[in-house]
């Protein structure tokens, strides 16, 4: 059946448009999920230029792959995949290119962070949303790839420690040992910085 | 003092991945423990703040038309680009790709084992000279007194060369 009006058609539909080569069906569903997609790629990233790559990527390896996508899962969630895959290996290239340091080999046994006495200050007291988003976000640009991309697949993508271990390529241990210092590095973070600073 | 595996497993106690029974050890524990309890309540907090606030609203920084058009143009190459450099390949090419590079390996083991088995025989050979022509004589002289043994070797076509020592000693003989 032919999409007439392609604003209108549901992602299902769109989605089996485009499987049968219908481009203006894969042009909407990029233009719906363009934002989220990037998005992810961006908070794994912390690069403009590297996400818009990235999330670009995604998209003509997603045309490419349409026939497998049997619908186990919404069309968004399955592109969140392939870009979070994609900005994986781009992580795992740029670890190999780059020479250890004492932060790398601090990022299982966790470091600074092994030693940081508990924070007792609840980071959302008397914050709004934006301001709280604003201060998770400087937050989250200060931890190290690693801390962060386990932060974000746990707390944003709602995957359990097993699935992160696949798709990183980790043992869960270490998956726990990084989700475990990202966490308490997050908390100091939250409780240090001033809502003056993010201004 | 809390051990680094039992942070751990307070971690998974937090997120909901301990089985029951472990999670029921864990609560045990925390019941006791003062510096566990603290620990939860800030992974807790941090898990929260995570969860009550988002993800900061990151919008693409390129119009739709632009963002498009770089897709659209890369799917167009790619599209393009496979079809020319893997064709479908037919039962001969088939064979031609998987076979042709099988039989040049065997053929160049077959040439080895010819080389190897045509050495060895050569290789026996040396230290042996056999005069295996029919054109070349020979004579030998063995001379008791200085313990020396003379070897002639002569062309039987050329007389020019050599006489025949019988033909010497017949003659000092006579």
């Amino acid at each position: 059946m032919k999409i007439k009006d392609h604003s209108a058609a549901s992602d299902e539909q769109l989605v089996g448009a485009a499987k049968r080569g219908d481009m203006r069906a894969f042009e909407e569903l990029v233009a719906r999920h363009r934002d989220k997609i990037y998005a992810r790629a961006f908070s794994m990233m912390r690069n403009e230029d590297e996400a818009v790559d990235l999330s670009q990527e995604a998209w003509v390896k997603s045309w490419q792959r349409l026939k497998q996508f049997q619908g186990e899962s919404s069309f968004g969630t399955w592109m969140t995949r392939i870009v979070i895959n994609l900005c994986l290996d781009q992580l795992r290239r740029r670890k190999r290119q780059r020479t250890e340091s004492i932060e790398e080999m601090n990022e299982e046994s966790g470091g600074v962070e092994r030693q940081m006495p508990v924070v007792n200050v609840n980071p959302t007291e008397g914050l709004e949303r934006g301001e709280l988003r604003k201060k998770i976000d400087a937050a989250l640009g200060q931890l190290s790839h690693e801390h962060r991309t386990a932060l974000v697949l746990h707390e944003f993508e709602d995957m359990e420690y097993k699935e992160i271990a696949r798709v990183t390529g980790c043992s869960i241990g270490t998956v726990m040992s990084r989700l475990f210092y990202a966490r308490r590095k997050m908390a100091v973070l939250l409780a240090n910085l001033r809502t003056e600073e993010l201004k | 003092m809390i051990t680094h595996e039992f942070e751990l497993k307070l971690q998974a106690y937090l997120d909901g991945e301990l089985p029951a029974l472990e999670a029921a050890e864990v609560e045990g524990w925390l019941a006791r423990d003062q510096e566990g309890q603290a620990l939860l309540a800030e992974l807790r907090n941090t898990t929260k703040a995570l969860s009550a606030a988002g993800e900061v609203e990151v919008k693409l920084p390129e119009t739709r038309e632009f963002y498009w058009s770089k897709i659209a143009r890369e799917i167009e190459r790619q599209d393009r680009e496979p079809a020319a450099v893997a064709p479908k390949l037919s039962w001969f090419a088939w064979v031609q790709r998987h076979l042709v590079p099988v039989s040049g390996v065997a053929l160049l083991a077959c040439l080895l084992a010819v080389m190897l088995v045509h050495s060895e025989k050569s290789s026996s050979q040396f230290g042996e000279t056999e005069l295996a022509s029919e054109d070349m004589g020979s004579y030998t002289f063995r001379d008791q007194q200085q313990k020396m043994t003379m070897v002639w070797l002569y062309d039987r076509n050329d007389d020019s060369q050599f006489t025949d020592p019988t033909a010497v000693a017949s003659m000092d003989q006579e």
